[in-house]
């Protein structure tokens, strides 16, 4: 074979390795990312499947960050506030030169499906105005084959009383048969009744009321029946919260009964180490009806010295139940097992006590581990269900977040509403992927140091 | 004096491990052996358990419900865990090159595995909908199937002239020679675009609409949604067990690779006489994790289930089994039935370590 040769097969070889990488690349991310683009659809359903949708165009973004500065000074979110006015235009293709009959209307529609149709909004309708539409130019336009004219309108929207901030001003702009939408300041979200009725569900969206629609619906729509707080709010805080405390329990506890495994010499202690072993063995569905009624009890009506009956639905319950897992005790003994001996026996000889030794000496040597077990433990309790699923019932307020998805799913599954399904499943992403990105090390490296896991 | 010494360690070991040990104790070994116990009463959470010996036993392997789960729980863990086996191991294989960025594809890669199993059954759920994505890239593939034959016709041809040319001229060449292939696959794409011109080969019409979810139809004893569910968690799953592969693969000495390339081995001997063999004990504690994890689906069954989802029958699993024993809807907790399934299926699982333990080799793989 000639040097040329076999460069140009070198060549080809490495071609074909990164051809195959991408390919995976695509696969493992695609669907990924074709969810996401769904959640910004208004119907992530749709077919053909498109990737050029209104919410993804950079007109309609700058058109909706206007929109909503004008309609309440807030470019994000949007909305309407009272002594407001904004202006939206649209322009029709019609085949005569007399400007089609529009019907515009501010329709009073309830804001969304699930959970979000029991609250009583007030209705844009009741409170805001429409002018117009009004005509503003004609002049002949081509569409395709078909001569016609383009005729443009403009319609006025002006809250003048006093009354409420509204969250949304919905339109709905019905055109005659054989009139098609050419162009808006604002694309609409939906085309109704074969393509006649364009339907805004919000002309002052603002940037994120526009683009990530859904996600700002998770937060608005999922509200708590007796407060009307923010449901998805409280989850994502109480799944911080319960991931923090874990966090903290588990790198301490663990490392103190991994060091004591590791290091100290007791009776039983291979013993306690086999058991350890075993109870990772063994599948949650076996020890969950016993904790269950533990918890029930109050931890053998112990919680009653305290003042508590019942453990049920309450987070020392579920944090109780889950000082210290054996996975992390497993994988901190291996740390410590692999630190040399002599550190610890100098400090021995100078008359500290195992504890002394532990914090002091051998704890500021384990940062690596320590870091990583609380990346893995943090993921792991983000991500956790089963057991806060039996823990944590009623009412909503105090679910986690993946609890929070399943009631969801329940609610908005049935009528359809995937979008907003998607979003919720999304967001409940955002941490543990930025936490990946910054950490991905102590990801990747994680599953060989605890190969069994929890 | 010595004695103290020893005791004092002992006391402080103890007071270490105390919060291991009440966890230990309370939520695992009470909890297993109040299982235990439970498995053979008859008890409804309100009024005291009344022995009965080993009815539970004997009522579960009469329960169609029961069976299904098992049939169900036993099918899933062992097409999961053959299904990433092998995908991880092939994608570890490939992914073990020296090329440059190959840690960013890694990281890449790992994504899916890191999410939870609340967000991947949301992703699922959609994916599977009778106008998803799923049904439309099969419409999609079904629709431009004469495209795709097509070009899989005109790259084989091309490389085959290719090859026969190199033959001619004396080079030894394998029909799959990256380098000419490299030729071929554009000159076949540029063909299947022509043939398109042309007109002689054209979209067909397709419209995949199958209802994943919403059905009990089975498909090689499977449901429907449960290949599915099949689907996505081998997808989320081959990344973390692609990297234990890595892991392994970077264990094995490069000279035994080098040693074998001057004895002129081929890289199919290569892999099956090294690769395989040394890489035997991660192959066991993947294939042992497997099933342990795969034992034990049940948040994607909650999932999938309910309402415009997935018939129950068509997705119960044991842990599910279990959990829709104590709290049923609408009828009394049937403890006693859903400890015997619970014990029944960590026997399962405690099996499958005692068979990995038996066969498989065991320290070096658990570290």
């Amino acid at each position: 074979m000639s040097p040329k040769e076999a460069a140009r097969r070198r060549w080809a070889r490495v071609a074909w390795a990164y051809g195959l990488l991408l390919a995976f690349g695509v696969f493992f991310v695609g669907p990924f990312l074709m969810g996401f683009l769904a959640s910004l659809k208004t119907n992530p359903l749709e077919w053909p499947f498109t990737l050029g949708f209104p919410q993804v165009r950079p007109k309609n973004w700058a058109a909706a960050w206007q929109l909503g500065q004008k309609g309440s000074g807030d470019p994000w979110l949007g909305g309407m506030r009272p002594g407001r006015e904004v202006v939206l235009e649209v322009a029709y293709f019609w085949p005569e030169p007399t400007p089609p009959d529009l019907q515009a209307a501010i329709p009073r529609r309830k804001p969304g499906a699930g959970m979000g149709a029991v609250f009583e909004g007030p209705y844009a309708a009741d409170y805001v105005g429409l002018l117009g539409p009004e005509l503003v130019e004609t002049r002949p336009f081509r569409l395709g084959e078909a001569e016609g004219y383009l005729h443009r309108f403009r319609l006025r929207i002006a809250y003048e009383k006093e009354g409420p901030y509204l969250e949304r001003v919905p339109l709905d702009l019905e055109a005659p048969r054989g009139a098609l939408l050419l162009e808006a300041t604002l694309d609409p979200v939906r085309m109704e009744r074969r393509g006649r009725v364009a339907s805004w569900d919000n002309v002052v969206p603002g940037l994120l009321g526009y683009a990530f629609h859904n996600y700002v619906r998770a937060f608005q729509e999922s509200r708590s029946l007796e407060t009307g707080q923010s449901l998805f709010l409280r989850w994502t805080l109480n799944s911080f919260l319960i991931a923090f405390i874990k966090v903290l329990t588990t790198l301490v506890f663990a490392s103190m009964a991994g060091y004591a495994l590791a290091r100290l010499r007791f009776p039983g202690r291979q013993a306690l180490f086999l058991f350890l072993l075993f109870s990772m063995m063994v599948p949650g569905q076996v020890t969950f009806i016993s904790n269950y009624l533990v918890l029930k009890d109050g931890i053998f009506g112990l919680s009653r010295l305290f003042g508590v009956e019942t453990l049920l639905n309450t987070y020392a319950g579920l944090i109780l139940s889950g000082l210290v897992g054996a996975g992390a005790v497993f994988i901190m003994k291996q740390f410590f097992e692999s630190i040399p001996r002599e550190v610890e026996e100098a400090a021995l000889i100078d008359g500290a006590t195992p504890l002394q030794t532990l914090f002091r000496i051998v704890l500021p040597m384990a940062t690596p581990a320590l870091g990583a077990l609380a990346i893995l433990t943090f993921q792991g309790t983000w991500n956790e269900f089963f057991w806060p699923f039996i823990v944590l019932t009623s009412p909503r307020e105090i679910y986690t977040l993946p609890l929070g998805l399943l009631s969801f799913r329940n609610a908005y599954g049935q009528v359809g509403d995937w979008g907003l399904i998607l979003a919720g499943g999304f967001l409940s992403m955002i941490p543990i992927l930025i936490l990946f990105a910054v950490f991905q090390r102590y990801f990747v490296e994680g599953v060989n140091v605890g190969a069994v896991k929890e | 004096m010595r004695l103290k010494a020893r005791t004092l360690e002992g006391l402080y070991a103890l007071f270490l491990l105390l919060p291991l040990l009440f966890t230990l104790g309370v939520f695992f070994l009470y909890a297993f052996l109040r299982a235990v116990y439970f498995s053979f009463t008859d008890y409804d959470l309100f009024s005291p358990p009344r022995f009965v010996g080993l009815a539970n036993y004997l009522r579960l392997f009469q329960d169609p419900l029961f069976l299904k789960a098992l049939w169900h729980t036993l099918a899933y863990s062992l097409v999961v865990t053959s299904l990433q086996t092998f995908l991880a191991l092939l994608l570890a294989l490939a992914l073990n090159q020296p090329l440059k960025g190959i840690t960013a594809f890694r990281t890449v890669y790992y994504l899916p595995s890191v999410i939870s199993t609340a967000a991947a059954s949301l992703l699922l759920l959609w994916l599977f909908q009778r106008t998803g994505l799923v049904n439309q890239a099969l419409s999609l593939l079904l629709a431009h199937l004469p495209h795709l034959l097509a070009l899989a016709l005109l790259f084989a041809l091309l490389q085959g002239a290719q090859v026969l040319w190199e033959k001619r001229k004396g080079t030894p060449t394998s029909f799959l020679d990256p380098a000419l292939a490299l030729l071929s696959l554009p000159l076949a794409l540029l063909g299947t675009y022509a043939l398109d011109l042309l007109g002689l080969v054209q979209v067909r019409e397709a419209r995949v609409e199958v209802p994943w979810l919403p059905t009990s139809a089975t498909f090689l004893g499977i449901p429907y949604p449960l290949w599915a569910i099949i689907l996505m968690n081998t997808y989320t799953t081959i990344p973390t067990f692609m990297v234990l592969f890595l892991a392994g693969l970077k264990g094995i000495p490069k000279t035994l690779y080098e040693a074998a390339a001057l004895d002129g081995a081929s890289p199919w001997v290569m892999f099956s006489r090294i690769t395989v063999p040394l890489l035997r004990p991660v192959l066991f504690l993947v294939i042992t994790l497997g099933l342990i994890g795969t034992l034990q689906l049940f948040d994607q069954v909650l999932f999938v289930g309910g309402s415009g989802g997935a018939p129950l029958e068509a997705t119960i699993t044991l842990a599910y089994y279990v959990y829709g024993n104590v709290f049923p809807s609408g009828a009394a907790p049937r403890v006693g039935l859903a400890s015997a399934a619970a014990l029944f299926l960590a026997g399962l699982t405690l099996l499958v370590v005692l068979l990995q333990r038996r066969f498989g080799v065991s320290e070096r793989g658990w570290t």
